[in-house]
């Protein structure tokens, strides 16, 4: 990935599943049934003695080196120099679905006219400015859209308001204490 | 504090549109967010629904369903003009009548009614389809003038109510953004926020990330018990032992609060002599939650300025009331009560308490007045009283913004009781459960055709659901169909042809709600806060409580009187007694169906609501069960693979999920399920009600729905699991 390109980063703590995501993207790109520009996946394991959920909103990860273009017979796929965007050209596509089998992540989804389709980042609203709609949003306001050098910043952020702010302190329920608000 | 204003260009499909209209409307579901929403209107037609990013509470964003409107409300299935039953009751088919004739026939069966048995015969089935509470009042008013037998009640939450209130008094909720900034510790019982107030999460985040402790209890491993910092998991229904065993170890521990207890609090001694029965280690082994856990999570809550959100899940039960009875104690007892960040939050009953005027829409001068005697009906016993009402027996019922089939337990019974009836109508958008049952099935119009008022029961804004479009094919709006059928009736003087939509609001709204005010939150303004008296920013802030003693009553005094009227479990301290299907309550049961069946709400529903829309069904997938491992395993049932669930009163089919997020002996079956997908949990379930009010059939002829109760035991229900194919 280059400086400028763009991604959307997942809080997975904040994600719970409520799968807002999925049909917000329906809405804003017209998708019927069938094809998931952006799907939530759901994964239950053991972690110390207690079973947990995650969740992973997944769509397209916009590849520094995309795997989908590089297999593409017809060079259908091209990704933006301005913002790193992976864009699938309808006209060009000719719907071998070589590009869903180069995919690691599985975001290539065939549509009812036989071509290639998935997330595009909703560019009409990002090349102005503008937020994926998933990450518009997201009611857990568990997504953030921005470069990797803001992402970073942010993602630094929570967590070291997450490691500092922690109740430690719990441990010792004979302090009955304000110590968050000086 | 506007954000960001959305502009009339509005990306659909990929590409820009340019709406020529942009209203602000608001999502009236029965779900504690009712999310402001921008309707972004082209030509007359509803072409994108997004949050209201000036929402203080919602802040722009909308759930999995609302995302969908769009669909939902152009969806090809829609009801289009008035059906008349063509076939057997029960097989749908129906042939197209035109509303003159739909009326008449109504007026006609009305007045046939009235006559043979008398009004009382008649009741309406409504709920919370669309929980706004203006065309409720008017439908009330027609009603009132028929003489017909009242509904009254909920299934959902009164029990809890019933409980919170003999402990604190009238309830109200502290708003998220204020006790969200300052809570050290939050305790989230039975509520999963996660699924039903996703609005709530990004408060929670933030006050997580700010330092504060979660402690989830529930029986179900929810995504919020997830992200707990402590999560307990109670046998369904034993919460209250754990509880009065919290309760017990805090005093042995000397963390109670001794001032609060001593001034604020009425019948400590009482309290204590029934928690100290409670040891942890009893506790431990009839709710099969560690031990430590119990005590830490007490310890902790006890310690901190600790805030306690208490949701409805652990109220599903018949010992309800105690449960929450038992939370609010705990809540007194370490005085966490009307403070800044720590209170006991339970429902805001912001909508019934002023801010609407009933009576004057529902009585009005010349209409009989409301002292009159009507004949009540529980609505959540409204099975039974079909079948047991006589003297008149109900003959009648028109049924609108509900699910009476899909809502209620022991389906068969129900449907064999709407058999008995003379005449049952349902005013709907699609073809569910209860149209295949009626005689005469109406148009009703969605969310973005009509006017409404909904205050919210979580939060403090005013909302008023304003039409974007016009009513779609032949639907009428709810208000247009019970003034016009009261026209109709012969009541023309009050039901003036001339009123609309707003009319009916100044009227509806209390005096103090100005002309202004009424404007200002139809506008593209900021919501409107509900004024203080009605919504109190720190209920209980002034440590006045209405309960008889004017304090937090560990020892209801108010049970203790309401109990020499009525019967029921009016125990005045929180005790604990099984639930009325459990292993232990029913070992009989129990040999036969070793599984506690429970039902969630999931995402994709509100209720019933959503069930039949494509977009939603792709990502739930088929009607589902969840089982553990540990079951699934012993009956060899794989993921994913088709099973029976069953007991004596019905069986669905449903795919297995296997899973551990229940314990072993526990199943779970997303609730809203329709009927006829054979996925319902509610075929399953007894007619059960938590208390504290003991109403039989639910003929009445008083009801206190703060403090008599009644939530349908949805959680109570003892079953079997089988492969597909294999017989019992």
């Amino acid at each position: 990935m280059r400086k400028n390109h763009k991604a959307i980063f997942v809080d997975t703590f904040r994600c719970v599943g409520c799968h807002a995501c999925e049909t917000a993207c329906k809405a804003e790109n017209g998708i019927p049934p069938g094809p998931k520009w952006i799907q939530v996946m759901e994964v239950e394991t053991k972690v110390a003695g207690e079973w947990k959920i995650y969740w992973k909103p997944m769509a397209c990860m916009h590849c520094g080196d995309p795997a989908c273009m590089r297999v593409c017979p017809t060079k259908a796929i091209s990704k933006r120099e301005e913002d790193g965007i992976v864009l699938v050209h309808k006209d060009l596509c000719i719907g071998c679905a070589e590009c869903f089998r180069a995919c690691p992540f599985g975001a290539p989804q065939l549509g009812e006219d036989r071509k290639m389709q998935k997330c595009t980042l909703c560019v009409h609203r990002t090349s102005k400015g503008g937020v994926p709609a998933c990450v518009r949003n997201c009611p857990s306001e568990a997504m953030y859209y921005g470069d990797l050098q803001e992402l970073s910043k942010l993602i630094r952020k929570k967590y070291s308001l997450r490691s500092v702010g922690r109740i430690a302190a719990v441990v010792n329920p004979t302090l009955r204490s304000n110590f968050f608000f000086p | 504090m506007k954000r960001t204003s959305p502009g009339l260009a509005v990306a659909v499909n990929g590409g820009t549109v340019k709406a020529d209209k942009l209203m602000k409307t608001i999502c009236p579901r029965n779900c504690f967010d009712t999310c402001g929403l921008v309707a972004h209107v082209k030509d007359g037609r509803l072409v994108k629904v997004e949050g209201d990013p000036d929402h203080p509470i919602t802040r722009g964003h909308i759930c999995v369903k609302a995302n969908t409107y769009v669909q939902r409300t152009y969806h090809k299935d829609r009801i289009k003009y008035p059906l008349l039953r063509a076939g057997k009751r029960g097989k749908g088919e129906f042939r197209r009548i035109s509303w003159d004739e739909a009326f008449d026939l109504l007026v006609d069966k009305l007045d046939f009614c009235k006559k043979k048995w008398g009004g009382e015969s008649l009741v309406e089935y409504v709920y919370s389809g669309n929980r706004e509470f203006l065309a409720k009042t008017i439908s009330g008013r027609l009603l009132n003038l028929y003489g017909s037998s009242k509904l009254v009640g909920s299934f959902c939450i009164l029990s809890g109510l019933a409980g919170a209130t003999f402990t604190t008094g009238t309830q109200h909720c502290q708003s998220i953004e204020v006790w969200s900034k300052r809570a050290e510790v939050i305790m989230m019982v039975g509520h999963n926020a996660s699924f039903t107030n996703v609005h709530s999460l990004p408060f929670l985040w933030d006050a997580l990330e700010r330092g504060a402790y979660l402690i989830v209890i529930d029986s179900y491993l929810t995504p919020i018990a997830t992200k707990a910092d402590l999560f307990l998991q109670p046998r369904p229904g034993t919460d209250a032992a754990m509880v009065l065993a919290m309760i017990n170890h805090i005093v042995a521990k000397d963390l109670h609060d001794k001032d609060f207890i001593a001034r604020h609090t009425y019948g400590f001694d009482e309290l204590m002599k029934e928690a100290s029965k409670w040891t942890l280690e009893k506790a431990a082994r009839v709710t099969g939650v560690e031990l430590e856990k119990i005590a830490r999570a007490a310890e902790i809550y006890a310690t901190y300025h600790s805030h306690m959100e208490t949701g409805w899940g652990h109220q599903r039960y018949t010992n309800g009331h105690q449960t929450q009875r038992a939370y609010s104690c705990l809540a007194g007892v370490c005085g966490h009560i009307g403070k800044e960040g720590a209170s006991c939050n339970y429902f805001d009953l912001l909508a019934y308490k002023g801010i609407l005027n009933f009576d004057r829409v529902m009585y009005p001068v010349g209409a009989p007045h409301k002292t009159l005697r009507r004949r009540l009906i529980n609505i959540s016993t409204f099975g039974p009283a079909l079948r047991e009402a006589k003297d008149p027996p109900l003959k009648a019922v028109i049924s609108w913004r509900g699910g009476l089939i899909s809502q209620h337990p022991n389906v068969h019974r129900m449907t064999e009781a709407l058999k008995k009836l003379e005449l049952f109508a349902s005013v709907e958008l699609f073809m569910t459960d209860d149209t295949d049952w009626a005689d005469l099935v109406l148009p009703a119009a969605d969310t973005f055709e009509q006017w409404g008022v909904h205050p919210s029961y979580w939060h403090p804004y005013l909302q008023i659901q304003k039409p974007v479009i016009a009513p779609l094919y032949e639907a009428k709006s709810d208000v247009d169909f019970w003034c016009e059928l009261g026209r109709r009736m012969g009541y023309e003087k009050f039901f003036p042809r001339e009123y609309g939509g707003l009319d009916w609001i100044r009227e509806f709204l209390a005096d103090d709600i100005s002309d202004e005010t009424i404007r200002n939150a139809l506008s593209s303004n900021d919501p409107i806060r509900a004024p203080e008296k009605y919504a109190p920013r720190i209920p209980w802030s002034d440590r006045v409580f209405d309960t008889p003693t004017g304090k937090v009553e560990l020892y209801s005094t108010g049970m203790v009187e309401r109990g020499k009227k009525f019967p029921g479990d009016w125990h005045p301290v929180p005790h604990f007694k099984e639930t009325a299907e459990s292993p232990v309550s029913r070992p009989d049961l129990y040999r036969k169906y070793p599984l506690m069946l429970i039902s969630q709400h999931a995402p994709y529903r509100t209720h019933s609501q959503w069930f039949n829309i494509e977009e939603i069904q792709e990502i739930e997938g088929p009607p589902s069960i969840f089982i553990n491992e540990k079951d699934a395993k012993q009956r060899g049932i794989e993921d994913g693979e088709r099973v029976r669930v069953f007991n004596d009163r019905g069986e669905i089919s449903v795919a297995a999920k296997l899973t551990n997020r229940i314990k072993p002996g526990v199943c779970e079956v997303n609730s809203g399920i329709w009927v006829k997908s054979n996925g319902s949990a509610n075929v399953l379930l007894e007619q059960l009600v938590g208390g504290p009010r003991d109403v039989g059939a639910g003929i009445m002829e008083e009801y206190d729905f703060e403090r008599d109760g009644h939530t349908i035991a949805y959680f109570n229900c003892l079953v079997q699991i089988k492969k597909e194919g294999q017989h019992a």
